[in-house]
């Protein structure tokens, strides 16, 4: 049997990988006590087989996806959080070193499944932090929800009515578009106005890479987690949510004076999201963290010098 | 005492006959166990856990058939003892058994115990595919690594600026772009050349753990094999047990016997062996052999 679903699965990848795809799949399922599937589990694997060689994502067949020692639920359509993303956040969580004596406030836009202010409250000591994290999937708040509870993490809706309540939980989850430009008063509202610590890996894939993606990625992950340009503006180099934000910031003075941004970027983008950074948002410095396999990934951004 | 063995009361006799046997096997396991074990210098890896490696050799899927029940017997041996075990890395075959496998084994004394296990096994027996009954010879070859989860406060076994850390295979654009698992990883160290691979875990960071937590194992062997070396008390025994390549047992199923060819010791009903209790007589053995060669050395210099 295992010969027929290897062979069904090497079809669309090589032979080794086929191999460890299967192995997973089969530990995420019931086992006798000698360690035999299961029968049930045996149809479930053939299903699970017949749904990867359809193209749908093994993260979302198997329903989580580890990241860093968090083990996190994904589901269709939130974007599945990438290795690129955990490498950089926890190298983040080892650059700075908030205690609950001196508790720093962060801000993550375009949150998804809530990896990052996730896995950042989880390294760092218990109330050394609190986040707010904002997105404008209702699907997508709802399974950082459940992520923040799988994890241990306190966790509440932001709710119109109840402003004040905001440092209860470590994790305040904000329904709204980060592309509305006056998007920060909200934040403003709910007695929030400015952050030590701002992150983000917003939407940045340009509509003509985005036409040629892998279907795997196109047809399952949500195009809305995923096109730079939503509105098709900005020439479309993938950089709408970059200018929107860099202009907020300045404009709302969203990040206090010690504090640091830190943008996942994708490729070919360092460059032009560095220059916003420095022009229209009036940072003082910024870098360039390069991810796992080479490629330039993150623009980091300080408001002052030092 | 002795004139009381000859008392002309025979109760007294009996008595003294009595008091003597017991004196006479006190003195014997004063001499034979407390004396040497004064004698032996404290292992000073007693506390360490143990990595397994094993691979397979000559012999091709027959070795790696036995490979998998020799893993079997490890981990049974494992319970008997009361060690925790995961499973850091296997390559399963389509054809069954294992190319290779990689285990940790958790607990105090692991490393002390299982160490006497690396080297070449050999195993002979008719492969159940092969038809003509004809008696196969196949090899696996084990490595015993010490491994320890706390953080050691003398030295540290390597420097960052010495590891060169790879991830295998290109993502293209990478980041949203992409979202198939890549999560292999390679890590070098780079004045001894070591190289660690690790593509098990789905998570790049799992693998990372796992690869530098096989990495430090090969380079605290490293430095224990020569801080011994270092040490002229048990050079002898260690020249013996350093030799990775060396055949040290066979379990031959015809004739249902395991042999180890270090000690010379061969036993019957090879399945107790394969259980578990058969290979702690062994190990116990292989401890004993070790301590005496030890005690030799210290009273010879
Ligand atoms: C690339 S995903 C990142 C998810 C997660 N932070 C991660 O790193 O895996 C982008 C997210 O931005 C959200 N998003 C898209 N447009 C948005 C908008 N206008 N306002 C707020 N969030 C938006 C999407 O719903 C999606 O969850």
């Amino acid at each position: 049997m295992y010969r027929n679903l290897l062979a069904t699965l090497s079809a669309s990848m090589s032979r080794s990988h086929a191999s460890r795809e299967l192995k997973w799949m089969r530990e995420s399922l019931c086992t006798e006590f000698n360690g035999t599937l299961t029968p049930e589990s045996v149809k479930t694997l053939e299903d699970m087989v017949s749904r990867r060689a359809r193209g749908e994502p093994l993260q979302y067949i198997l329903g989580s996806q580890p990241f860093g020692p968090l083990d996190l639920i994904v589901r269709p359509p939130t974007l599945i959080p990438r290795p690129e993303t955990e490498d950089w956040t926890i190298r983040l969580a080892g650059e700075i070193s908030p205690t609950k004596a001196s508790p720093i406030t962060m801000l993550d836009l375009c949150t998804g499944s809530g990896c990052i202010p996730l896995l950042l409250n989880y390294l760092w000591p218990s109330g050394s932090n609190h986040a707010i994290c904002v997105d404008v999937s209702q699907d997508a708040l709802n399974l950082a929800h459940e992520n923040a509870v799988r994890c241990g993490i306190s966790v509440e809706f932001a709710n119109e009515g109840s402003p004040t309540s905001t440092k209860s939980a470590s994790i305040l989850l904000l329904l709204d578009d980060v592309l509305r430009s006056n998007f920060p008063e909200r934040l403003a509202n709910l007695g929030e106005p400015s952050f030590d610590l701002i992150t983000a890996n917003p939407p940045y894939i340009p509509l003509a890479e985005y036409v040629n993606l892998n279907s795997t990625v196109k047809m399952y992950e949500d195009h809305r987690a995923l096109l730079g340009d939503p509105n098709h503006t900005c020439h479309g180099e993938g950089l709408s949510f970059y200018r929107a934000f860099a202009t907020q910031v300045r404009r709302y003075d969203l990040l206090k004076d010690c504090g640091m941004i830190v943008l996942e970027v994708g490729e070919n983008q360092s460059d032009e999201v560095q220059r916003l950074m420095l022009n229209d948002a009036k940072m003082q410095r910024t870098a360039v963290w390069r991810d796992p396999w080479g490629k330039e990934r993150v623009v980091v951004a300080w408001k002052s010098t030092g | 005492m002795s004139h009381l063995l000859d008392d002309d009361d025979p109760n007294m006799r009996s008595l003294a006959l009595e008091e003597y046997k017991t004196l006479e096997s006190t003195l014997t396991h004063q001499l034979d166990v407390v004396f040497p074990s004064l004698l032996t210098p404290q292992s000073e890896t007693s506390h360490l856990s143990a990595i397994l490696e094993i691979k397979s050799g000559v012999g091709g899927s027959e070795a790696s058939l036995f490979l998998g029940e020799m893993l079997r017997m490890y981990l049974r041996l494992a319970q008997l003892r009361q060690w925790s075990t995961k499973i850091l890395a296997k390559n399963e075959l389509d054809s069954g058994g294992f190319k290779d496998a990689i285990v940790e084994v958790n607990g105090e004394g692991a490393y002390d115990a299982l160490r006497w296990e690396s080297g070449v096994h050999r195993v002979q027996r008719v492969p159940a595919t092969e038809s003509s009954g004809r008696v196969h010879t196949s090899t696996v070859a084990v490595i015993v690594l010490p491994f320890s989860n706390e953080v050691s406060s003398s030295e540290p076994l390597y420097e960052d600026k010495d590891i060169k850390l790879e991830v295998m295979r290109a993502r293209g654009a990478g980041g949203q772009h992409v979202n198939k698992t890549e999560s292999a990883v390679r890590l070098t160290h780079i004045p001894t050349g070591i190289t660690v691979s690790m593509q098990d875990e789905r998570s790049q960071h799992q693998n990372k753990a796992r690869a530098y937590q096989v990495l430090k194992a090969r380079l605290l062997d490293r430095k224990l094999t020569s801080d011994i070396e270092n040490r002229r008390a048990t050079r002898r025994a260690l020249i013996r047990s350093a030799d990775r390549s060396e055949k040290i047992r066979t379990y031959n199923y015809p004739q249902d016997r395991v042999t180890d060819h270090r000690l010379g010791l061969t036993m019957m009903n090879l399945t107790s062996v394969m259980e578990g209790d058969g290979l702690v007589d062994f190990i116990n053995a292989l401890q004993e052999e070790h301590d005496q060669t030890v005690m030799e050395e210290i009273l010879l210099t």
